[in-house]
């Protein structure tokens, strides 16, 4: 405890920014979170549980966990290719790619969710083809996929092609001259050095699509058991005024979200700790 | 490397060409089907029916109102976190202090978050059922069902944007140009205004660019809150909603063009803010 | 092995990094590439290591023509500049490296491999470190583990890139006498670069004094310090 709360500094502005920052923050993000876990407190742990305790609800958090793990998993492979052609190849229209693996971030979803629907829809242009081939994409757990994939699409891809820019061309040359194939090089030395910002992407990418809504429920088609996830549950409570069910599965959400903040920073410190950068 | 070298030799640090061909068609067609599709999909339909029947669409007054409501929520909330964001990150990159790592862990919160939690708890926060809530209401300023909601939720999602984007490229300014400044004698605000700013003006445009762009957006924290009264708690992505619930695939899409070209305003001046001042930014990539 | 290097010219673009140059390397001898920065020492270097194309010329290994062989099938023992360790990799795995990259035909079996690497932490004097991290090791530590991880192919030459450069002065004076010592016992053929005169004419049998992509003189150093053949190599030396 030798440590001072706060070291003195010459810099002006502790005040108001500390200020503003601690002020917003409560009511912005700390009362809000606040209210979501005493009103879970007020309810009671078992209250709770008999209201996440159903087979619907358990159909749709397995639902919402498995697929969003499937396209974290699909985005993880991808997003590492798409980052290492982005970084490492050249070929016209590259920029143009470059600056488009950001559209999930910046287009909002219920535009993307109408999209993806209008495209895999039983008569859209995707979703017709599937049909002749007798299968659905869109109102199925496919469909679900594919939105998930669409939202995760650039985390992987802009966590790990910084760290690819930084890879010094000599360790790459150094795998050469002892006699390894690109292929071993690719598989011994660049992979692992990108796993761990490959990851911290995948987690995040993760962290999204579990709690992803305006891209999905257009093409789910929102059946129970079957197409529903589990934030278009937390609606519905509502919507039935049914406020502690609403808060049963949110808190349920909200610890899944922290649990995957904290595996996270683990991955960063084990990183940092082992080979000394993230 | 040089164009004079024989056929044969490779650079050892490149992969064979076949195999880059292959990877970089694999890669775009994927693309193709994931990213520009649905791209292409959102203006096909919008102007399925040509161009008269969409532009009619975006006049009528239901959509007006949701561009207004839209552009409004904007006006509030991407101000007031642009100030969170600067706050934030002088107050964690100009001192010292215990507990910043949780601060920032704090801070980054709502990225994690779904949206429809984030809705979920604005709604227990200031419900009518709520204490504060019932208080609000009785005053006449409800927050659930009405603009100061949906400004809430917007600046809960966004929250984070701009300070994470500032915070790194301020990490890496240091602290000796402002020290510098103070002992030539200027003041805190002035020493802010002419040393600080203009070395953090683009991150901090960077910044503000996503956090509109997703506020203008948001939609699962919004559906949450907004009670979707028409003409006058929907938003454009709600509009988008309710009007494809009616199977009226037209205006639907002709307001998610609009959002869409947003979005690619985002990027334009997000990608040329990258070639144009690659090093202001370049520490916040890292990040 | 004795290296001939025949009129080997290298363009960059439309600049030349090396004029035609020619050189002969006896077996054995251990060789200074000396000269300031941009004289073609390190892209001569690179090019004897295959990681770099001639525009013109041959590369001779023992007689044999080996302009066009590949990195990989060249076996030389390359030390870079920043050692270009594996930071994922213990000490142990680093110098294994090469080993474990061989097809299964060719690889050692594991206790081989254990007992080889174990030899040359015992040559490079580091015997208890084969579990750390390279981030856990001095630069003098990291460039010796960058030497035992060159050694472990059992290359035909060994080629070091200023393998000095990044120690401060002290460190830097130790381990040239390492090197020494190890060239002594290997009898490989060894060519390092370097800017530092002094290193050159502490260290080397040959010094190959280099100025704008051409070799200057090359020589004993103690001839090249009695009958400097340029005012280039008299400036450069007594600088």
């Amino acid at each position: 405890m030798g440590k001072p709360l706060i070291h003195r500094s010459p810099i002006p502005g502790l005040g108001i920014s500390a200020g503003i920052t601690l002020t917003l923050l409560s009511l912005v993000v700390l009362l809000p979170i606040g209210a979501l876990l005493a009103k879970g407190a007020a309810a009671g742990p078992e209250r709770l549980w008999g209201e996440v305790n159903s087979a619907r609800i358990w159909a749709s958090l397995w639902l919402s966990f498995r697929l969003s793990f499937l396209a974290a998993a699909f985005n993880l492979v991808f997003g590492v290719a798409l980052a290492w052609v982005l970084a490492r190849y050249r070929f016209p229209g590259r920029r143009l790619i470059d600056a488009a693996v950001d559209l999930p971030f910046a287009l909002p979803t219920a535009v993307a969710g109408i999209a993806l629907t209008a495209l895999y829809a039983p008569n859209g242009v995707f979703g017709a083809v599937a049909r002749e081939l007798g299968f659905k994409i869109a109102y199925t757990p496919l469909g679900i996929l594919i939105a998930l994939v669409f939202v995760g699409l650039p985390f992987v891809v802009r966590t790990v092609q910084p760290v690819i820019d930084e890879i010094e061309r000599e360790v790459e040359e150094a795998s050469a001259t002892l006699g390894a194939s690109r292929a071993h090089t690719i598989r011994h030395v660049i992979l692992p050095m990108l796993a761990p910002a490959a990851l911290t992407g995948f987690a995040l990418a993760l962290a999204r699509a579990v709690g992803e809504y305006g891209s999905v429920i257009f093409i789910a088609g929102n059946l129970p058991m079957k197409t529903e996830i589990a934030p278009l549950l937390i609606v519905i409570k509502l919507e039935e005024f049914n406020y502690d069910g609403a808060t049963a599965i949110g808190i349920a959400m909200l610890v899944i979200s922290f649990l995957m903040l904290f595996v996270i920073n683990a991955i960063q410190v084990w990183s940092r700790r082992r080979i000394g950068y993230v | 490397m040089s164009d004079t070298a024989p056929a044969t030799f490779r650079v050892a640090t490149e992969e064979s060409p076949l195999f880059q061909v292959i990877l970089t068609v694999i890669v775009l067609a994927l693309l193709v089907l994931l990213l520009f599709a649905p791209l292409v999909a959102v203006f096909y339909e919008a102007l399925g029916k040509g161009w008269v029947t969409a532009v009619t669409s975006l006049a009528d007054p239901e959509a007006l109102s949701a561009i207004r409501l839209t552009l409004t929520v904007a006006a509030i909330a991407v101000p007031l976190n642009t100030i969170f964001g600067i706050a934030a990150a002088w107050l964690i990159t100009k001192y010292d202090f215990r507990g910043k790592a949780l601060l920032i862990t704090l801070i980054d919160l709502p990225f994690s978050v779904s949206p429809v939690v984030v809705g979920l708890c604005i709604v227990l926060t200031f419900g009518a059922n709520s204490w504060i809530g019932a208080l609000l209401v009785q005053a006449g300023h409800p927050v659930v069902f009405a603009l100061p909601g949906i400004v809430l939720a917007s600046m809960i999602v966004t929250f984070p944007f701009v300070a994470r984007e500032l915070i790194p490229v301020m990490v890496e300014q240091g602290r000796a140009e402002e020290e510098a400044a103070l002992t030539l004698g200027a003041s805190g605000w002035r020493t802010f205004r002419t040393v600080t700013l203009p070395n953090i003006r683009w991150a901090l445009l960077y910044g503000v660019l996503l956090c509109n762009a997703r506020a203008m957006g948001e939609f699962g924290a919004v559906s949450v809150v907004s009670g979707k009264i028409r003409g006058q708690t929907a938003t454009m992505p709600i509009t988008i909603e309710m009007l494809y619930n009616e199977y009226l695939s037209v205006a639907a899409f002709a307001l998610a063009a609009v959002l869409a070209c947003l979005a690619f305003v985002t990027l334009a001046l997000k990608t040329f803010l990258e070639i144009r001042h690659a090093d202001a930014l370049a520490a916040a990539r890292r990040h | 092995m004795h290296i001939d290097i025949d009129e080997i010219s290298k363009l960059f673009g439309t600049t030349a990094a090396l004029s035609p140059v020619s050189l002969a390397i006896p077996s054995g001898a251990l060789v200074a590439l000396l000269g300031p920065s941009g004289s073609g020492k390190t892209t001569l270097l690179r090019i004897l290591g295959g990681l770099e194309f001639p525009t013109s010329g041959r590369v001779l290994f023992d007689g044999q023509d080996a302009t066009g062989l590949s990195v990989q099938d060249r076996r030389v023992g390359f030390v870079f500049q920043s050692y270009a360790l594996f930071r994922h990799m213990t000490v142990f795995d680093n110098i294994a490296y090469g080993l474990n990259a061989r097809p299964r035909a060719t690889r050692p079996q594991k206790a081989e491999i254990a007992r080889r690497v174990t030899k040359l932490l015992e040559l490079i004097q580091l015997p208890d470190i084969g579990a750390r991290y390279p981030s856990q090791l001095s630069g003098g530590q990291r460039q010796r583990v960058a030497l035992a991880r060159a050694l472990a192919i059992e290359p035909r030459m060994l080629l070091l890139d200023e393998p000095f450069g990044a120690l401060d002065a002290k460190v830097r004076k130790e381990l040239r006498q390492g090197l020494r010592d190890l060239h002594d016992t290997t009898g490989l053929t060894t060519i390092f670069v370097t800017h530092d005169q002094e290193e050159a004419m502490e260290l080397a049998d040959l010094v190959v004094v280099m100025s704008m992509g051409r070799i200057e003189q090359i020589g004993k150093p103690q001839d090249i310090r009695a009958k400097p053949a340029s005012a280039f190599v008299r400036e450069f030396i007594s600088a």
